[in-house]
């Protein structure tokens, strides 16, 4: 009876890894495919020539690249440059997001003015949040606190709401002039059954998120100047929209690079508040997180024998993304799960004492943040445009 | 420095023949002596200390061969009549004024280096009906041969093709004879598209094949990580050593005789430098380049141990760059 259960455990555990294995093959290609797809330029370059690279870059989460040569001059030769990173505020902020915030920080280090749109009106018109109110109100209490928590500086960070910086909707609505419905529509995908079909979206996507990105290049912000946006590269096509209106209002066309995604927990894609199960908030209890991470899906086998044999399928992991794109110097759990030297217990051991750890930092952190809310708000009018 | 040091020296060679083949064709000319050589051109800027690295590695190469009991012809060639090929009419003498100027540049070289290089001006002998009558031999096998011809195009930059095919490619020309005839060619890596027109026409002919030589490339100094990073491919090639104005990056390039001590120090202070051997490192090659200053004025024929030095750790980014920046004033720009 115990040799029937083993081999029913070795076949289950073969499967599996085969199956895993299959799933990995078919997404290893993905990444190095989009960047010959869309043109861009893999980021080896820039860690070879940069003095001290970012950890992601090192690490090739974040993997490639649009133009960052222009903003590459202004980082060697400290004139101004700029990064824009939005985000909808529709929950507390999680380690996706912590990964772009992380790269964001090194970009400020390198001396770019960071600029962060909170863009709560843009969770509204999706249904993400049930008002503006709603959303604001999660911008000022677990967002922007959880941002400034990670070290950003304040003289060089700017922050801002949509809804309380209406300023950015002159800026949209002079972008606007440039595009067309059919541009706009192309570009986005919007038609029946899509997210966003309310006019709010369409103007939104189409306007206020091309001045969000627009935004630094301004004379109010010292602009014209190179800028920096750290997206997916699902959002490559935003990235050249907008270009091409840098380029129709004598701007500078802006850069992008491009990063991976975390894993969700529960294996089923990106980390997302939308999928609870697939996140760890940075306002979780350290508890709640070791329970999730303990029961969060992985890249092993049933059997540990099988395991320690045959290895884990580390790329299909959300522990081997979150202890590689948040806490590693270097990429050894991958060597040391493909070999089978550690297994799943052990690698979730580890990632919950550095998430532990980075939790309770970071919201020892948060009661300090919350008082220095107002130093981070950019508050300067537009009022270039309106000339 | 004996031939296999020499030849073995990192950053300053890149891609070298073995010092066994170099002896055997030394063994094979004869008479003698061995026909070493460099040529280049030049223009507006001054004289690059660049061009030192090539002057000074064709005398030490002279010396390891001479060492070894060979008798020994090290030339350099001033190109002067190809440099004034695409200025013009009316600059064509301020042209060749220039090239009197490198020429007495180079011999000012051989004065205080003792470098001993025969100086030749291609002035003095491309007009001459033995050279036609060469370059015409010349022309005609290539002209015969359509791979040879197109082998001959692509000397030529993509965007001046149309006006060379339209002079029927006669600087390419002048330049291929002028190397037919040699045994050794020193020269910056992209020359490998003369060499091969040369070698493919002296196997054609039964002659004997010219061997090229190539030092590594030149970078200009004082530019950050950014430039390099933004430039792709300058690591094969990087820009003209003999030219100062290569890519108009004279401001970052030590002109002799012009460059001020404390601005090349600032040039080196600034310069993009890294550990690792695989990317370049102008702060080196033009340490290499004092280096060998250094040892001609001392009369030291111990091997150049800089890069290794370097990239073995015993010696700091910051110690190099001062210390680069300290030599060439004191091995070069002081001495002209």
């Amino acid at each position: 009876m115990e040799d029937e259960q083993r081999a029913n455990l070795e076949r289950v555990s073969r499967e599996d890894h085969e199956a895993k294995s299959a799933l990995w093959a078919a997404k290893v290609d993905y990444y190095p495919e989009k960047l010959v797809e869309l043109g861009l330029k893999p980021i080896d370059r820039f860690v070879q020539y940069h003095p001290n690279p970012s950890r992601l870059m090192k690490m090739g989460i974040t993997f490639g690249h649009r133009d960052l040569e222009s903003v590459a001059d202004a980082m060697a030769n400290n004139k101004p440059w700029a990064v824009v990173s939005g985000l909808n505020p529709s929950g507390p902020l999680h380690f996706g997001h912590k990964q772009v915030f992380d790269e964001l920080l090194w970009l400020q280090q390198q001396g770019a003015d960071v600029y962060i749109p909170i863009t709560n009106d843009e969770s509204y018109v999706v249904d993400k949040a049930k008002s503006l109110g709603e959303s604001r109100k999660i911008a000022y209490e677990q967002v922007i606190p959880s941002i400034i928590a990670m070290g950003f500086s304040s003289e060089k960070t700017h922050i801002f709401v949509d809804s309380d910086y209406p300023d950015i909707y002159n800026l949209a609505m002079d972008v606007s002039k440039h595009l067309s419905l059919n541009r706009v529509f192309g570009v986005f995908g919007f038609g029946q059954d899509e997210e966003g079909e309310n006019p709010g979206t369409v103007f939104y996507r189409g306007a206020v998120q091309i001045a969000q990105i627009l935004l630094p290049q301004l004379e109010e912000f010292g602009g014209p100047k190179p800028t920096l946006i750290p997206v997916g590269v699902d959002q490559y096509p935003y990235i050249l929209l907008a270009r091409d209106i840098a380029r129709k209002k004598g701007l500078i066309p802006p850069s992008a690079i491009f990063t991976k995604f975390t894993h969700g927990l529960d294996g089923q894609g990106k980390m997302s508040s939308s999928r609870p199960a697939s996140t760890i908030s940075l306002t979780d209890e350290p508890k709640s997180a070791q329970r999730r991470i303990r029961g969060a899906y992985t890249g092993g086998s049933v059997l540990a024998s099988f395991q320690k044999e045959h290895g884990g399928v580390p790329g299909v992991c959300p522990i081997y993304t979150l202890r590689t794109y948040h806490f590693e110097e270097d990429n050894r759990v991958w060597d040391q799960c493909s070999n089978g030297e550690i297994l799943c217990g052990q690698c979730k051991g580890a990632a919950t004492e550095d998430v532990v750890k980075y939790l309770t930092d970071h919201q020892e952190k948060l009661v300090d943040a919350r008082k220095r809310i107002d130093e981070f708000i950019l508050k300067t009018p537009i009022k270039s445009i309106l000339k | 420095m004996n031939l296999e040091q020499l030849l073995s020296t990192p950053k300053l060679t890149d891609q070298v023949p073995q010092a066994n083949l170099i002896r055997e064709r030394a063994g094979l000319v004869t008479p003698q002596p061995i026909k070493l050589f460099y040529g280049e051109t030049y223009d507006e800027a001054g004289h690059p200390v660049d061009s030192m690295k090539y002057y000074l590695f064709v005398s030490f190469l002279a010396d390891a061969l001479r060492q070894e009991g060979f008798d020994v012809d090290p030339s350099i060639l001033i190109a002067d009549s190809a440099a004034c090929r695409n200025v013009g009419e009316k600059n064509e003498k301020y042209y060749m004024t220039l090239g009197e100027e490198r020429y007495h540049f180079v011999e000012r070289v051989n004065e205080i280096y003792g470098t001993g290089l025969r100086l030749v001006k291609m002035s003095d002998y491309i007009n001459s009906p033995e050279f036609i009558d060469e370059r015409n031999g010349v022309m005609e096998v290539c002209k015969a041969d359509q791979e040879l011809m197109s082998a001959v195009e692509k000397t030529v930059p993509e965007s001046k093709v149309d006006i060379e095919r339209s002079k029927e490619f006669l600087y390419s020309f002048d330049e291929i004879t002028t190397i037919m005839d040699l045994d050794v060619k020193v020269g910056p890596p992209r020359e490998d598209l003369y060499d091969n027109v040369a070698r493919t026409i002296a196997r054609q002919r039964g002659q004997k094949e010219l061997m090229s030589l190539f030092l590594a490339p030149t970078f200009p100094v004082g530019m950050s990580w950014a430039y390099f990073f933004a430039n792709e491919g300058i690591e094969d090639n990087g820009i003209t050593a003999y030219k100062a104005a290569s890519k108009r990056l004279q401001r970052n390039r030590i002109i002799v005789g012009h460059s001020n001590p404390d601005y090349v120090r600032d040039l080196m202070r600034d310069s993009f430098i890294s550990t690792n051997p695989v990317l370049p490192n102008p702060v080196l090659d033009i340490g290499i380049i004092c280096e060998m200053a250094r040892k001609r004025l001392e009369r030291d024929n111990s091997p150049i141990t800089l890069a290794d030095d370097f990239y073995g750790g015993g010696i700091s980014e910051k110690q190099l760059k001062e210390k680069v920046g300290n030599d060439v004033d004191e091995y070069i720009l002081s001495k002209f």
